[in-house]
């Protein structure tokens, strides 16, 4: 066994409220402050089955670090960080910026695109629908995507972020719009993204990818807040498209880089670290600006991936039902990243004032009125999306006020691992798993049947667990489950 | 020798061998045994020739599966054998493989990198043992 694996947490948890516990920072040496989870009982005592509590403590001990060291309830072991979890520094404080609290794929995200076809619409081409999609979207390892750009083309896209793609015809004014951050965070440095990376990158923008990234065509099956599902498009019964994908191989090089690079680091600064995947350098530092800009450039260019597939999946759309893309209503509602770390201004102490947000596995969750918004939904809030396990619902949310006081501005991301690969191989193939998940009236298509028996929906936590919780802190409300009905993975 | 071992989230690989030459060689079969189905089917129509320096061993065999999984991406090379020379923080190995054809390979889950996470590398009785986590 790994350390982590196995394992079960024994350390102190206080509970705080239905929806809350604390790991005070008494617990362990050099904890600057407490460590909160936010789950309820039933998910506490999955939480505790591995070493991820133990991670939250150690993320606490970090220079800068503000208020708290917070776990959202699909926390699960990572890396260093564990995976859910949220930490906010202070440049002026020592803050740090880590590359293991963005982890190696950066600005892995999700987008949805609504459409106004019906079940009725697609329920007697959704084999064909599913297999040009699979024909099209590369998917898995091993699979170039058809576009290949030059060593320019590529830092401009990583400069520029997906309005770069406008020129291409990959893009229209109104994606860039309803994309985070606009697609572009403006200290993207593509200068420090090395040749490698570089090479990793050329030819795969516009791929899936594997693990648990896939493609999903979905109907809204309930609705739970009309007026945000009416400003984001959404009724019952309604198609829609959710991808999931990151950076590909080249955020996952850029943070190879960036591990390599801060070897020796923390210690030139004297931080003392707990792990040495918790690799971090103070922000101002020109280390840590380096991997800043490196990490600003590969999520730009995750945008820019997710944009593409996007483009594709219309593109498969118009051709199976022959109709535009426009005519069928394919407008995005939104693009959401979870692996990211961003300057934004938060009230902390009374005060406002501008930290590091570290997200690594948890969605900014911006409440009505925020100025970052598109205006459309600055009455109802930032949409959330939460990709639920493969062949399980995925959620729609929307930011919300308790977001901003308790989590920097955060919620959740997704179900959250409970099983391991391995075992999840172990206890049911993926032949069996598409037998299962055909039974469910859900098609699905992959590249490795490996592949399908790692992402069973019983691998994972319950998202409707998961999506209580966050919705019950008030930390976001749901608006909307969408229901798979076709599937394409690596 | 190498096995799978079990991680939440990712993939753990153990390694054992009689000396950090094998140790290497095996870590590499192992990773490879995760990045394709059958390793035993890939041909050795190809050679590669690496080198690489390090900061101390440890690093040295992250670095070295790192240039596994880049090579693997770039230019879709699958790698079934390996002679490595390790010393101490250096490395120099020669593998041999085939381009990827998804005709005849099939292919596991993509490997996104081998991280630092729960390294360990020791000695033992009967030479070295090494633990590493890979992010899939």
């Amino acid at each position: 066994m790994i350390a982590g694996e196995g394992r079960r947490y024994a350390g102190p948890l206080e509970k705080v409220n239905d929806y809350c516990y604390r790991i005070p920072k008494t617990y362990k040496k050099g904890m600057r402050v407490d460590g909160l989870i936010f789950a309820n009982e039933a998910l506490i005592q999955q939480i505790v089955d591995d070493q991820a509590p133990e991670q939250v403590a150690n993320v606490a001990t970090l220079p800068g670090i503000q208020v708290a060291s917070l776990a959202m309830p699909d926390i699960h072991w990572g890396y260093g960080f564990c995976i859910g979890g949220v930490c906010a520094t202070d440049p002026k404080q020592g803050g740090v910026i880590s590359p293991g609290g963005v982890g190696y794929d950066i600005n892995c995200g999700v987008r949805l695109i609504r459409s106004n076809l019906t079940l009725a619409d697609v329920r007697p081409r959704l084999g064909r629908l599913v297999g040009a999609l699979f024909a099209k979207i590369p998917c898995g390892a091993g699979q170039s995507g058809s576009r290949t750009f030059s060593v320019e083309e590529l830092k401009t896209l990583m400069r520029e972020g997906p309005r770069a793609l406008l020129a291409y015809g990959l893009a229209e004014a109104r994606d860039i719009e309803y994309t985070e951050a606009r697609g572009r965070l403006d200290w993207a440095e593509p200068d420090w993204v090395s040749e490698r990376a570089l090479e990793r990158g050329r030819d795969q923008c516009g791929t899936l990818g594997g693990g648990n990234h896939f493609l999903e065509v979905q109907v809204v099956d309930e609705v739970f807040d009309d007026v945000a599902a009416q400003a984001m498009g959404l009724s019952q019964g309604s198609i829609c498209v959710l991808i999931h994908s990151g950076s590909r191989g080249l955020g996952y090089q850029v943070c190879v880089d960036a591990l390599h690079q801060l070897a020796g680091v923390p210690a030139m600064y004297g931080i003392e670290l707990p792990d040495r995947q918790l690799a971090c350098a103070p922000i101002g530092s020109p280390e840590g600006q380096r991997y800043l800009g490196a990490m600003g450039a590969a999520a730009n260019y995750a945008w820019c991936n997710r944009q593409v597939l996007m483009h594709d999946a219309r593109q498969v759309f118009e051709s199976v039902f022959g109709r535009s893309w426009q005519s069928l209503g394919m407008e995005l509602v939104y693009d959401v990243a979870h692996n990211t770390a961003k300057p934004e201004e938060h009230e902390v102490g009374g005060r406002k004032k501008l930290v590091y947000v570290h997200r690594k596995g948890a969605t900014r969750a911006f409440p009505p009125g925020h100025p970052d918004l598109p205006e459309v939904y600055r009455p109802i809030g930032q949409p959330v999306l939460i990709p639920g396990s493969m062949g399980t619902a995925s959620w729609v949310l929307v930011g919300q006020e308790g977001s901003m006081k308790l989590t920097f501005g955060s919620t959740c991301h997704g179900a959250g691992r409970a099983m391991s690969r391995t075992r999840a191989v172990q206890i049911a193939s993926g032949r069996r798993v598409e037998a299962e998940l055909a039974s469910l009236g859900v098609v699905a298509r992959a590249r490795a049947w490996r592949g399908l028996a790692e992402e069973q929906p019983a691998a994972y936590k319950d998202v409707d667990l998961v999506v209580e919780v966050v919705h019950r802190a008030n930390l976001s409300k749901k608006v909307a489950r969408l229901r798979p009905l076709g599937v394409i993975k690596g | 020798m190498y096995e799978l071992i079990e991680h939440t989230a990712d993939v753990g690989l153990r390694v054992s061998a009689a000396d950090l030459d094998e140790l290497f060689s095996d870590a590499a079969r192992g990773l490879f045994s995760i990045l394709v189905e059958d390793l035993a089917a890939v041909r050795p129509d190809r050679r590669l020739v690496f080198e690489l320096q390090s900061a101390d061993t440890e690093s040295l065999l992250i670095d070295w599966l790192n240039e596994l999984v880049y090579v693997f991406s770039t230019q879709h090379v699958l790698l079934s054998r390996f002679d490595v020379q390790v010393q101490g923080a250096r490395l120099r190995a020669e593998a041999t493989g085939e381009r990827f054809d998804p005709q005849r390979h099939h292919l596991g889950p993509e490997i996104k990198a081998v991280t630092y996470h729960g390294l360990t590398l020791t000695r033992t009785a009967q030479g070295y043992v090494a633990e590493v986590i890979l992010d899939v």
